[in-house]
């Protein structure tokens, strides 16, 4: 066989071994595709939670779940089921958060629930509008929340109280408080997103020199700047959640709620109180 | 009437029209004389009509008619100039397609990317043909050039077409590094960050050329338009130039050359007559080529499909995120190496512009009229030192050379890199047992004792992770920045959302310089539908 012929032949196989590996990966490509999709999507989710952990926990809660008096849970079901009928959004949910996301809220649609941190409510996170974020962090923010659907669990907007409310009154007694569910209080009540996790209001560990709030509770009213009724630890620490306004610590502005008064029992004042002067 | 019809003449008649038309298509080859060409019988006319074609047909009239047998000797040139232009067009074929589904623009060119692989037909076997094409065409380039230089074939009338190569290399790494921007992805961003800011360090314009180059102070939407538009436009029209100069050069003016031993060497006069025979394009050339091309393409879609080559993409280019390690392209390493050595200016555009002139003067520096390798011992060795140098070079670019990085970020950064493959994506979603794993001198051996299946793949990276901890605080002979004195390290794995978990790998310790007790620390989300490749 000339080398001719033999170049012919074999360029032949070859040409069939192609096409034979081209129709085997084309049977494979739907399927291929689809994976790609799912695995795109799971990168998206994957980013968007690194996002929300830099940038929204603060207010929104580490795992969504809000911060009462201030800003709305985002794993909710409410969110997922109700909230685009309440606002009256015709797009995709996915749409109301890019929306939403991108370019803030001027003002809270729910003032009385959730007043949001402070002027705007919740500030516009796009590039375009002056935020820091890209239209791809978004939509990639967007796929995290959305996957918080299929397990959002039904949070109560206006929770049921055990009790008669604590009231404004900071002189009552109070009943013994437990530190531990105290603990648990200030997680759901959502106390952490400001005083643990960012540093909206005062820290309550120790940090830069100052000791942890249960201390500087015992101090703080004795200061002379100090423009309050309290006249012990326990009376500073409950004047300061349910009417936070009467004294400013230096250097925090007045965001936090004023309405804890209402929300909260004096069985649940004792145990966060008790629960902050073990924070030394 | 019906008489008159003799049907031979009818046959006659007919087959005379077909070949007619089949002369026309194939510019002169009648049905005989292509039966002839792929039987490998001789020409059926005189004179040789499978010459003719390579005046009547525009294709052919740059094919060569003939090469000399000596020059198509395998081991010669081992087609290494014929796969170079090989890639060169798949490059060209693939990118068309490409062009249709890439939007030249910082918010949406990565998701045409993306949308490419999951939603195109054959999408991303494209994306990888186009991107393995490329680093086969910079590779085919540097080793056709080494060839030509080892066979001296660059002297004498050969000193042009040289030239010409020299620009082709520069094009084809021009053509490679501004496809490497278009995907908008973190390696693209970076990768031409490095690359653009070198410009910057040109002696006078340095600043206007990093402008030109950037369209902006930083690479946006206007650099990204320019490196689009210079490799889809002006590069492949230049290559497409420079090559139909380079390939007449050497088709129709010179022809490939003859190994030396035919030309100088000591050999009879009937062997050196038999290497100047000729072998015609048609049909042995061109069978041979189509036969190279058969073998290119199988040779590419094998590497793709049962070898698995994948087109890196990694995640969106974020300006505000350096990444820790960054890296040129391969072929860019030697120029990463000597920047490591000195000055910006002096390494970065000076010498290099030197190396360039140095490669386009070769054909006259070298005035020894030999082409045999024994006869010209300095140019040879001068060739292999300069390999040689490119290799050390090459290594020396790479981040693993010269640049020390704090122990807990490189123990961290190396089980879960920012981009790519690392040990942690390794782990099967489903071994990733929540809980909180503590390094300490002795690590248990099955980290999830309670499940069946246990998680082999997670142990062995909390042991590697364990180790290396444990290494930087006990080993003596580390320095400073290498030591982790008094380590608290701990790999936590949470359940975060429904086929979500978050890993954190901490790592806090005493830091011998500043006393401080340090820490650091990272996230890593991990969802069980990531293809990791």
């Amino acid at each position: 066989m000339s080398r001719t012929n033999l170049e012919i032949l074999l360029g032949i196989v070859m040409v069939l071994v192609a096409g034979g590996l081209l129709i085997a990966y084309g049977l494979n490509e739907n399927r291929r595709m689809a994976e790609y999709e799912k695995s795109q999507r799971a990168q998206a989710i994957e980013v968007g939670a690194k996002l929300y952990d830099t940038n929204c926990k603060g207010c929104h809660g580490v795992q969504g779940e809000g911060v009462p008096g201030l800003c709305p849970p985002l794993n909710d079901k409410y969110f997922f089921t109700q909230r685009l009928k309440e606002v009256g959004w015709s797009g995709t949910q996915e749409d109301y958060i890019i929306a939403t996301v991108a370019s803030g809220r001027l003002v809270s649609t729910r003032p009385e629930l959730y007043p949001g941190g402070a002027s705007p409510a919740m500030p516009s996170w796009s590039e375009r509008y002056g935020g820091p974020l890209r239209d791809d962090q978004i939509r990639d923010l967007a796929a995290f929340i959305m996957n918080w659907e299929a397990t959002a669990p039904l949070r109560e907007v206006t929770p049921t109280l055990a009790g008669p409310p604590v009231g404004t009154d900071i002189f009552q007694t109070l009943p013994e408080g437990n530190p531990a569910s105290g603990e648990a209080l200030a997680t759901s009540n959502g106390c952490v997103g400001c005083h643990v996790l960012t540093n909206t209001g005062p820290a309550w560990a120790a940090s830069g020199g100052e000791p942890g709030i249960g201390e500087r509770a015992a101090t703080r009213f004795q200061q002379e700047d100090y423009t309050g009724q309290a006249t012990t630890p326990e009376q500073y620490l409950l004047e300061s959640i349910v009417n936070p306004s009467a004294y400013l610590v230096p250097g925090f502005q007045a965001v936090m709620p004023a309405n804890y008064g209402a929300t909260l029992t004096a069985q649940d004042a004792a145990d966060l109180i008790a629960y902050m002067l073990t924070i030394k | 009437m019906l008489k008159s019809l003799n049907f031979n003449d009818l046959r006659q008649k007919a087959v005379r029209a077909i070949d007619n038309r089949v002369r026309i298509i194939t510019a002169g080859l009648g049905l005989d004389e292509l039966r002839a060409v792929m039987r490998g019988d001789p020409p059926t006319e005189k004179p040789n009509p499978r010459y003719r074609v390579h005046t009547t047909s525009f294709l052919f009239h740059i094919r060569p008619r003939y090469y000399e047998k000596g020059s198509t000797i395998f081991t010669h040139t081992f087609r290494l100039g014929f796969f170079t232009s090989f890639f060169f067009f798949v490059e060209l074929i693939t990118g068309l397609i490409l062009m249709i589904y890439y939007t030249p623009s910082p918010e949406a060119a990565y998701q045409s990317i993306l949308e490419l692989e999951s939603n195109v037909f054959f999408g991303k076997l494209l994306r990888d043909m186009h991107r393995l094409g490329a680093e086969a065409m910079v590779i085919f380039t540097a080793l056709h050039m080494l060839r030509t230089y080892l066979t001296g074939s660059y002297k004498k009338e050969r000193s042009f077409t040289w030239f010409t190569g020299v620009i082709l290399l520069g094009i084809t790494l021009g053509l490679s590094f501004s496809g490497y921007l278009l995907p908008w992805d973190q390696l693209a961003y970076w990768a031409v960050t490095i690359g653009t800011s070198m410009a910057e360090a040109a002696p006078l314009l340095g600043q206007q050329l990093n402008l030109l180059l950037r369209g902006a102070p930083d690479i946006g939407a206007g650099g990204l338009l320019r490196f689009y538009l210079a490799h889809v436009v002006l590069l492949p029209l230049g290559a497409i130039l420079v090559i139909s100069i380079h390939y007449y050069k050497v088709s129709r003016e010179h022809g490939i050359s003859l190994p030396a031993r035919f030309e100088e060497g000591n050999v009879p006069p009937e062997v050196k007559k038999n290497a100047k025979s000729r072998v015609d394009f048609i049909p042995d050339l061109l069978t041979h080529e189509v036969f190279l091309t058969t073998l290119g393409l199988l040779a590419l879609l094998v590497a793709i499909i049962s070898f698995g080559y994948s087109a890196p993409l990694e995640h969106h280019a974020n300006p505000q995120q350096t990444p820790l390690d960054t890296k040129a392209p391969w072929y860019f390493w030697w120029l990463q190496g000597m920047l490591k050595l000195g000055d910006k200016t002096l390494m970065g555009i000076i010498l290099p512009t030197i190396i360039v002139l140095l490669l386009i003067a070769v054909p006259y520096l070298d005035r020894n009229p030999h082409r045999s390798l024994f006869k010209r011992p300095i140019a040879v060795s001068l060739g292999l030192l300069s390999v040689m140098t490119l290799v050390v070079l090459s290594y020396m670019g790479l981040p693993v050379y010269g640049i020390e990085t704090p122990a807990a970020t490189r123990i961290i950064q190396d089980i879960a890199p920012e981009e790519g493959q690392g040990p942690l994506y390794e782990i099967p979603f489903d071994q990733l047992q929540p809980g909180v794993y503590t390094v300490s001198e002795t690590p248990p051996d099955e980290l999830c004792p309670t499940i069946d299946f246990g998680c082999p793949k997670l142990t062995e990276v909390f042991l590697e992770f364990n180790n290396r901890v444990i290494e930087a605080a006990t080993n003596p002979n580390l320095s400073e920045e290498q030591r982790l004195p008094n380590p608290e390290a701990v790999m936590v794995i949470e359940d975060w959302q429904q086929d979500l978990r978050k890993v954190t790998l901490r790592i806090a310790w005493d830091d011998p310089r500043t006393n401080q007790r340090t820490s650091y620390e990272k996230l890593v989300f991990m969802h069980r539908d990531h293809i990791r490749e």
